[in-house]
């Protein structure tokens, strides 16, 4: 099926009823999650996930997907009124967006991300539409050796622009890599670190660790720190209208961010983030109001925000063509998918084309009920804000435990659950970052595999990871990645944690 | 992580059907991991009241107690066999653009490429592992089995991809690639033509008699009461013959065989002695 017939398929699935309802629940769900203290777009994520298996599969990924663009606009809220980035792709909208709030810009701060966030959202659609093909075709092109190349390196690579210092971000990542041999190996079956328990076979499981590290972790720190209850600035309706002259400047912006952000999303990584600090970067090099950027300019707002929403669209391609998570959020939407017997990889868009063109097309449906419902109810989020810590902190807990149970009806999840959160809240008081523990989980045994396999192809030849072009120009950029942040150590701005 | 078998998805409309015949409600619990023996293991242990009742297939039934002693079963006598639902047989595929047309030309070519000709399939000891060895027994060849672990998929890229020269899979899975003209079955491991492929030459009619498909059954405690295994054996025939159950099974590709009792022990026993013949070939060769 062609590009614009799979959109047009895509889109009469995504506005059947039921999905359509599933991507508002999703994209309300998201959007309370993005606004809530104590629950980041992760967590919230890995908590409804359970629900979604209750659902077929597209409407499951649906609702998952509004979910995530919601939690990114509710971060972005926080981030604006606040000061507080719900995630770390709305970090730098903090930078000038709060500053803006100040002056009494919050209304129309808040309009120019939405409307941004469609703008990124819609061309990066289009994008997609035309690249998706090719890049399933290319992506024939990765075997054992590729794939080993792209997870090891990749995980250096994260690594590297976790935050924090590389050996603290590379401690993380060895963690999550030694969880990731718990349970049966996968080429023979040989039971690793199971202590006799059958449970443990099936290997740690990434819902209680995620909900454990970014939720039950987040808990105890609410719970040690009475929490300043912030009080938000009021908006009002008629103070959402941007002025002409922050039109003007935002256009610009949006572009350069899209383009840029939908460049990043192509290469497997955590594109959202890498983004959104990328467009904040170019709009302090090109734009034309270079100066007051950091002091509370609009572009500073716009560039990052249609980046980071057209590398998350895009970033659908290489994660749905070759099946690698390279961010928590992505790791849980594969491991979705698995649960319902969709398998993600390059015959994806052939084999479930309802799949891949109806979560596109979700997603460009999504943006749009951002853009419809979030502008008039900023006020509803706002004064979610102000739900006392008492109230929903013992909620938020059993809503994880029940979540964490509920993945594979196991005591197991429970304790893992606990054994995370109180592993998070040490890691976060020791400035560990988690993205490169949760993504080693995850791409720990994708590594071991794609080793395994390779050598099993190879028939023993360790050469034949070093042969075709790609592999040794993944490694060759991995290294080169490594290596210049090592020299640039001084000068480089550390992206924040909670990708 | 891997992606659920789709017959562990048919444990839903059976549910559903026992509920109309036996008019109360089947609860569906998952229990994933281990090679499938947690699910089948609680099903084996629990009390023999007819309440619990499980979806197993050969692999958790008959083979894992057979790599790995001490699960609390070892042969069909250790658990009652309700009704075989059906079988998932194997296929045999290569590339359209391969010189092979037959299944006898691509064993002539393997015969003279020892440990040159290469077959995926989606696991170590899967039931595509198994059989590509069972040819191998049966044909004097030494394909050499190589298993990826993501499932079928992974094994039909590296073929597509052309990093082995054939696979050893399931009919769904290959089904789209065979209809887009990119890879042709040569072989279908069973003994009469498959409703998924009926131009495709059996195994058997082209003179290898290797037949090892995937089996799934439901299977209940040892020990049940006798009224309550009629009961439930009645019930659980009637379930998985009805309408939507068969539409369910065709779209994806199983042969329905609700064989009981007695049929269903002696083809277990059976199925077991030739998966204990493999695994002592397989241990030799290696």
């Amino acid at each position: 099926m062609g590009a614009l017939e799979g959109l047009l398929y895509g889109l009469s699935v995504a506005t059947l009823p039921h999905n359509l309802l599933a991507a508002l629940a999703g994209a309300l769900a998201g959007t309370a999650i993005g606004v809530l203290p104590g629950l980041g777009p992760v967590a919230g994520v890995a908590l409804v996930l359970p629900l979604t298996f209750a659902l077929e599969p597209t409407t499951g990924l649906i609702m998952m997907a509004g979910i995530f663009y919601g939690s990114m606009y509710g971060g972005s809220t926080t981030a604006i009124l606040l000061n507080i980035p719900g995630e770390s792709a709305s970090v730098v909208t903090a930078i000038d967006g709060y500053r803006l709030t100040r002056k009494g810009r919050a209304g129309a701060v808040l309009a120019v991300v939405a409307v941004g966030s469609f703008v990124g959202g819609t061309l990066a659609v289009i994008g997609v539409m035309l690249a998706a093909p090719l890049l399933a075709s290319a992506a024939l092109l990765f075997g054992p050796s590729e794939f080993l190349a792209l997870t090891a390196g990749g995980l250096i690579v994260l690594a590297r622009i976790s935050g924090g210092s590389f050996a603290a971000a590379g401690f993380a990542c060895m963690l999550g890599v030694l969880l990731g041999t718990v349970g049966q190996e996968m080429v023979t079956g040989l039971n690793r670190f199971t202590f006799g328990n059958l449970e443990l076979t099936e290997g740690i499981n990434l819902v209680p660790v995620v909900v454990g590290l970014y939720g039950v972790a987040e808990i105890l720190r609410l719970a040690e720190a009475a929490l300043r209850q912030p009080e938000p600035v009021r908006v009002r309706l008629r103070d959402l209208f941007p002025s002409g002259e922050e039109w003007r400047r935002a256009v610009p912006s949006w572009l350069r961010g899209t383009a840029l952000g939908f460049g990043f999303g192509l290469i497997p990584g955590p594109a959202a983030t890498l983004s959104s600090f990328a467009a904040y970067r170019v709009e302090q090099a090109v734009s034309r109001h270079r100066a007051e950027i950091g002091q509370g300019a609009i572009e500073g707002v716009a560039g990052p925000e249609a980046a980071n929403n057209a590398a998350a669209t895009s970033a659908l391609v290489p994660l749905l063509s070759l099946g690698l998570p390279f961010t928590p959020i992505a790791a849980l939407m594969i491991s979705a998918m698995m649960v319902q017997g969709v398998q993600p990889g390059p015959l994806l868009i052939q084999q479930h084309p309802q799949i891949f063109w109806g979560l596109i097309a979700s997603i460009y449906i999504g943006n749009v009920m951002l853009l419809v419902l979030n502008l008039p109810l900023v006020g509803l989020w706002v004064w979610l804000l102000r739900i006392p810590v008492w109230l929903f902190v013992p909620l938020l807990l059993v809503i994880a435990c029940i979540g964490a149970y509920s993945v594979s009806n196991s005591m197991l999840a429970l304790w893992v659950l606990l054994g995370a959160g109180m592993l998070g809240y040490v890691l976060q008081k020791l400035e560990i970052p988690l993205a490169p523990l949760v993504v080693g989980l995850i791409l720990g045994p994708n590594i071991e595999k794609h080793f395994r396999e390779g050598m099993i192809l190879a028939q023993g030849d360790l050469l034949y990871f070093l042969e075709g072009p790609i592999s040794p120009t993944i490694w060759a950029l991995a290294v080169l990645v490594s290596l210049a942040g090592l020299l640039r150590r001084r000068r480089a701005q550390p992206v924040p944690d909670a990708l | 992580m891997r992606p659920a078998a789709p017959l562990t998805r048919s444990a839903a409309p059976i549910a559903r059907n026992s509920k109309k015949i036996l008019g109360v409600t089947t609860v569906v619990e998952n229990r994933p991991g281990g090679s499938a023996t947690i699910g089948t293991g609680a099903v084996i242990r629990a009390r023999p009241d007819g309440y619990t009742i499980g979806l197993g297939s050969n692999s958790s039934m008959l083979l894992q107690p057979l790599v790995n002693p001490g699960l609390g079963w070892s042969t069909a006598e250790d658990f009652t066999s309700v009704v075989k639902l059906g079988d998932l047989p194997c296929v045999l595929a290569v590339r359209a653009d391969a010189p092979w047309r037959t299944l006898a030309e691509f064993i002539e070519h393997a015969r003279a490429n020892p440990r040159r000709v290469r077959a995926s399939n989606s696991g170590l000891r899967t039931t595509p592992d198994l059989a590509t060895h069972q040819l191998n027994r049966k044909a004097g060849t030494q394909i050499v089995s190589v298993p990826f672990t993501g499932g079928g998929g992974e094994a039909l890229l590296a073929l597509l991809g052309g990093r082995v020269e054939a696979t050893v899979g399931f009919g769904p899975t290959t089904k789209g690639q065979v209809e887009a003209g990119k890879v042709r079955i040569l072989a279908v491991f069973a003994r009469e033509r498959y409703e998924l492929f009926p131009d495709a030459a059996t195994t058997v009619e082209s003179g290898f008699d290797v037949t090892l498909p995937t089996s799934y059954y439901v299977i209940a405690p040892k020990g049940l009461a006798p009224e309550v295994l009629a009961r439930l054996t009645e019930a659980s025939v009637q379930a998985v013959t009805q309408p939507d159950f068969i539409s369910f099974a065709k779209a994806n590709g199983y042969i329905l065989n609700p064989i009981t009792g007695d049929a269903v022990k002696a083809e277990l026993t059976e199925m077991q002695a030739e998966l204990r013949e493999v695994l002592a070939f397989v241990q030799q060769r290696s």
